[in-house]
């Protein structure tokens, strides 16, 4: 009971800092109500009872990722962020698009109306994780490990690009 | 609860960082939203519930990290060539 109150007041939360980033105009503003949504989002991984998710969504979402938008706002000179609202039909046509995306997802999804959700608090401990991660999804694993260093790379490459013609 | 309203939830989610995605005008806003799209596609992973798919959003968690990496590095070399944040200025393609 408590734990569908806690996915319910979660998801709710993080649903709403969403909603109000849509309407913030200040980016400064908005970056701290994504941070809301993350947090809000790592609360509902632990009433979910993915323990070690909600820890990691707290550090690299939360923390590495927020950081690094909040220095991509400082870097960036003020000037270039000022600008006047977006069109209405612009506006009015985004959200109706992503009301027909929510549509179409709750209608496709009407099958799992049948699937009882086990909503019993259980431990998934690191070691339950990591055995599959080393070993069914090894090969993934490694991949991610390719796509990090690639990503890397390219943003090496593109920052010292910038340097040289600066 | 059933597995229908945690999805429920994951999509409200989604559709909400969407309609972001298409209003924002700013590039570095565009970005927040993306990550929040990619949060929301990981709630409905963990959502069901398995070890599998939590191993799963732990990928993906690597790959919002990689994304976040090397938009942002796009977006400062973007914004330096072109001046601005926003999308709908940088029209031309050689920079």
């Amino acid at each position: 009971m408590i734990l569908t109150a806690a996915i319910y007041f979660f998801g709710g939360s993080a649903a709403l800092a969403t909603l109000l980033m849509l309407f913030q105009r200040n980016p400064v503003k908005a970056a701290l109500l994504m941070l809301a949504a993350l947090l809000a989002t790592a609360g509902l991984y632990l009433a979910l009872s993915a323990q070690l998710l909600a820890v990691l969504q707290v550090i690299l979402y939360a923390g590495a990722i927020m950081i690094l938008f909040i220095v991509a706002l400082t870097v960036t000179p003020a000037a270039w962020r000022d600008k006047p609202a977006p069109a209405l039909i612009r506006r009015v046509l985004g959200l109706a698009a992503a009301a027909v995306i929510l549509a179409e997802l709750l209608k496709l999804s009407t099958a799992l109306k049948a699937v009882p959700a086990s909503r019993q608090f259980s431990e998934t401990g690191t070691l339950e994780l990591a055995r599959l991660l080393f070993g069914p999804f090894v090969f993934q694993f490694e991949l991610l490990s390719l796509v990090i260093l690639a990503s890397i790379v390219g943003a090496v490459a593109l920052t010292s690009k910038r340097r040289n013609a600066l | 609860m059933t597995q229908y309203h945690l999805a429920a939830i994951s999509f409200t989610l989604f559709a909400l960082a969407a309609a972001g995605f298409l209003t924002a005008g700013s590039l570095v806003r565009m970005l927040m939203f993306l990550e929040l799209m990619l949060n929301a596609a990981n709630i409905a992973l963990v959502a069901l519930g398995t070890p599998a798919s939590q191993a799963y959003a732990v990928m993906l968690f690597a790959i919002a990290a990689a994304e976040a990496g090397v938009g942002l590095a796009l977006i400062i070399t973007l914004a330096t060539a072109f001046k601005t944040l926003e999308a709908g200025n940088i029209k031309e393609l050689k920079g």
